[in-house]
């Protein structure tokens, strides 16, 4: 019997379906409150200084969790005051403390290039003293010197960095917007992450009403969940290494890694298994099959064609025995993934435009209501923008950001501002929307395109390594403005609250920050990580912005024309074979996301994918597992992060304490 | 429209499987191959559109 030919916007119908369990359209409310707005502030700018030490202190900002600590005390008071908090506020409140809290590390550039400047590295590969102006004062000024970033030396630096944040804030949401309703509206992709936001915000919301449901339930298990394992995967190694000189790790971070176990029957492949388990949420999250066409392509990668097709034809010619992971991947990837991936990766652009472009044409014929496929029709009250406006909005955003850029470097070739703007931007923007509209993440990336830019724009300054590319993604905060539409946040709402906090956190996160720089040198001794890892990262550093000085970078040597070519041309031919014999275009996506990747990384999300498919669902039913999945996620991200602020918090305490020897 | 769809990748995929066996993967041949695979892609799913709407159009009569 033939196989019936389902088209792949209706796969992706069903899809969008399974993911959206209140069953489509919902009634829109604002989440914009006053008390949400001076919660967040609060919540926010309170640990807004300790996530700026933090991150000088330990490397970790511990912002992650932060919005969520709100969130737990807006609720908790909540109850105490008999009222209740919509989920709606619970969401906005998520957004803008996470907004307030990363709002000190906005400005992190201006401290490291006061530091960068006056290094022995700088001077020596000779580029201290061509820094621009517009992106730190000289080495010798008395803004640098005095560590004030309020002294008027900062001036200009502090401008271009407010000019180029308010233009770019007409980008980014005009950019996501549009996007959103072609891959959300029009193409109906699934955005399989979403819920799990959304669904956090939701339950949470839920423990201030009088009855308790299913959900806090879910999301209690999965927050115990999170605390446990973030106790033994984060909270053992953290709290041992601050007692002992060797910290404890029950599991191996982040790998156990079995590629030179493998190599005497797949040489040149490689099997990292990844120990981050917390991954087999993801698993019971993502479709099952992109999760299991991803883990075969990436076994017959690694097992199959690099050993026995790429190394036996010497293709593969860097590989020796003894090698780790790393370095395994490092030579593979450039004598021929890299440029393989490069061709993979754009296929995903025509892919998505053959599927989208005969939608639009047939916009023209048809007139769908809302929530169906093919539809740009909105649902009611959702808060949404004229497209015309947006559109306008980008324009002018992109226009005057290319005005600054050719003002900060007027000799770079105009053309390609130009080329990356209109051409680069919306491809990249739209294929990462739709990789994130499939697969929950982004795939889409072109190593060293700046170098290449550089190289073929034949443009020898260092001042161009300084200055910003009109090089955007807008595709990953798609997914946002999908978790608004879940949790029936109206948008208006959001852009609202968004543009009021802009503001009060530009002027507290430099003055914070000014303060912080203040107690004393960073890096310096009260500053261990910065102090450790600033100056091999200005030798780092360094050493790209003077790469492409004699013309000759190993990177950009790996990139091979008939490697792209292959790339791209077979992922075409996978898309089109699949298409021929009917079958599912999810598995397309997991055939694309496995390629040439280490199928150890895999494990854990296999292992959700396979219990969730096979028990899960059969314990549960279809439909009520995929309403507490994406539940639990939440629950377990909100406990690994506690645990983790908490493990970081202890460790700051204790490095704070000095134990005198009496 | 379907068939010459379906026939168009597969001419273009034994062009590329043909450019990489037999003509050491040059990428003008790769990308040639690659060309009309677009092209087949692009038929098969303007054919998926049109005929969901001439299926409409015909439901709703």
């Amino acid at each position: 019997m033939a196989r019936e030919r389902v088209s792949q916007a209706d796969e992706w119908q069903a899809w969008a379906q399974r993911y959206d369990i209140e069953g489509g359209i919902r009634t829109f409310e604002s989440g914009l409150t006053v008390k949400v707005f001076v919660g967040a502030l609060f919540v926010g700018l309170l640990m807004m200084p300790g996530s700026i030490y933090l991150s000088y202190v330990s490397g970790e900002s511990g912002a992650g969790a932060a919005p969520w600590v709100a969130v737990i005390l807006f609720t908790e008071l909540a109850r105490r005051s008999f009222t209740t908090a919509r989920r709606q506020e619970l969401y906005m409140l998520l957004g803008l403390t996470g907004a307030a809290v990363g709002s000190g590390l906005q400005y992190r550039n201006f401290i490291w290039y006061a530091y960068f400047i006056n290094t022995p590295q700088a001077a020596s590969y000779e580029i201290a003293d061509k820094i621009p102006e517009w992106i730190v004062p000289a080495g010798d000024s008395v803004g640098v010197l005095t560590r004030s970033l309020l002294h008027p030396d900062w001036f200009l630096p502090i401008a271009i960095y407010l000019v180029g944040k308010l233009l770019g804030t007409l980008r980014f949401v005009s950019g996501q917007y549009i996007l959103f309703r072609l891959t959300a509206d029009l193409e109906r992709l699934p955005y399989p992450m979403a819920p799990i936001s959304a669904q956090g915000a939701t339950a949470l919301a839920e423990t201030t009403g009088k009855e308790e449901t299913w959900r806090w339930r879910v999301f209690s298990i999965g927050s115990m969940a999170g605390l446990i394992w973030g106790f033994l995967y984060i909270g053992v190694p953290s709290l041992t290494g601050v007692m002992m000189s060797q910290p404890i790790q029950i599991l191996k971070i982040p790998w156990i890694d079995f590629t030179q176990s493998i190599e005497g029957f797949a040489p040149t492949g490689v099997f990292a298994l990844r120990t981050d388990f917390g991954q087999m949420l993801i698993g019971f999250v993502m479709p099952f099959p992109v999760i299991m066409a991803e883990f075969l392509t990436a076994m017959a990668s690694q097992f199959i064609v690099n050993p026995q097709i790429l190394y036996r034809y010497e293709i593969l010619h860097q590989w020796s025995p003894g090698l780790d992971v790393r370095g395994v991947g490092l030579f593979n990837g450039l004598d021929f993934w890299i440029s393989y991936g490069m061709g993979k990766n754009f296929s995903l652009a025509i892919v998505g435009m053959a599927a989208s472009i005969p939608m639009l044409f047939k916009l023209r014929k048809t007139q769908k209501a809302a929530g169906e496929r093919g539809s740009f029709a909105t649902p009611p009250n959702r808060g949404d923008f004229p497209i015309w406006l947006m559109g306008l909005m980008w324009l002018v955003g992109m226009g005057g950001f290319i005005w600054l850029i050719h003002w900060m470097v007027p000799n770079f070739p105009l053309s390609f501002l130009l080329g990356y703007a209109f051409l680069y931007t919306p491809i990249n923007s739209y294929v990462t929307a739709r990789t994130f509209g499939v697969l929950g993440r982004d795939l889409f990336e072109i190593p060293y395109l700046h170098e290449i830019t550089f190289i073929l724009s034949r443009y020898e300054e260092v001042d161009i390594w300084f200055a910003p590319l009109p090089d955007e993604d807008y595709g990953r905060g798609t997914q946002s403005w999908r978790v608004l539409e879940l949790t029936g946040t109206t948008f208006t709402s959001n852009l609202a609250g968004t543009l009021l906090i802009m503001p009060i956190l530009l002027v507290s996160g430099i003055v914070v920050l000014h303060f912080i720089w203040q107690i004393a040198p960073i890096p310096s001794a009260q500053y261990p990580f910065a102090q450790m890892m600033w100056p091999i990262n200005a030798t780092n550093e360094c050493l790209w912005k003077t790469s492409l000085r004699d013309g000759n970078s190993q990177m950009l040597q790996a990139i091979r024309g008939d490697y792209v070519a292959a790339g791209l041309t077979s992922s075409i031919a996978i898309y089109g074979m699949l298409w021929v014999f009917k079958l599912p275009s999810m598995w397309f996506y997991g055939i694309i996301g496995g390629i040439g990747a280490d199928p150890g990384s895999m494990v854990a999300r296999l292992l959700g994918a396979v219990i969730g498919r096979f028990y899960m669902i059969k314990r549960f039913g279809l439909r009520r597992w995929y309403m507490f999945n994406p539940v639990l996620a939440a629950g377990f991200a909100c406990g690994v992060g506690l645990i983790g602020m908490g493990t970081v918090a202890i460790a700051l305490v204790s490095k704070a304490v000095i134990v005198k020897p009496f | 429209m379907e068939k010459v769809a379906s026939l168009i990748i597969i001419i273009g995929t034994f062009l590329w499987l043909f450019s990489v066996l037999a003509l050491e993967g040059r990428w003008q041949w790769q990308m040639f191959s690659g060309l009309v695979l677009t092209i087949g892609i692009f038929l098969a799913h303007f054919w998926e559109e049109l005929r969901d709407t001439d299926n409409t159009d015909n439901t709703e009569e």
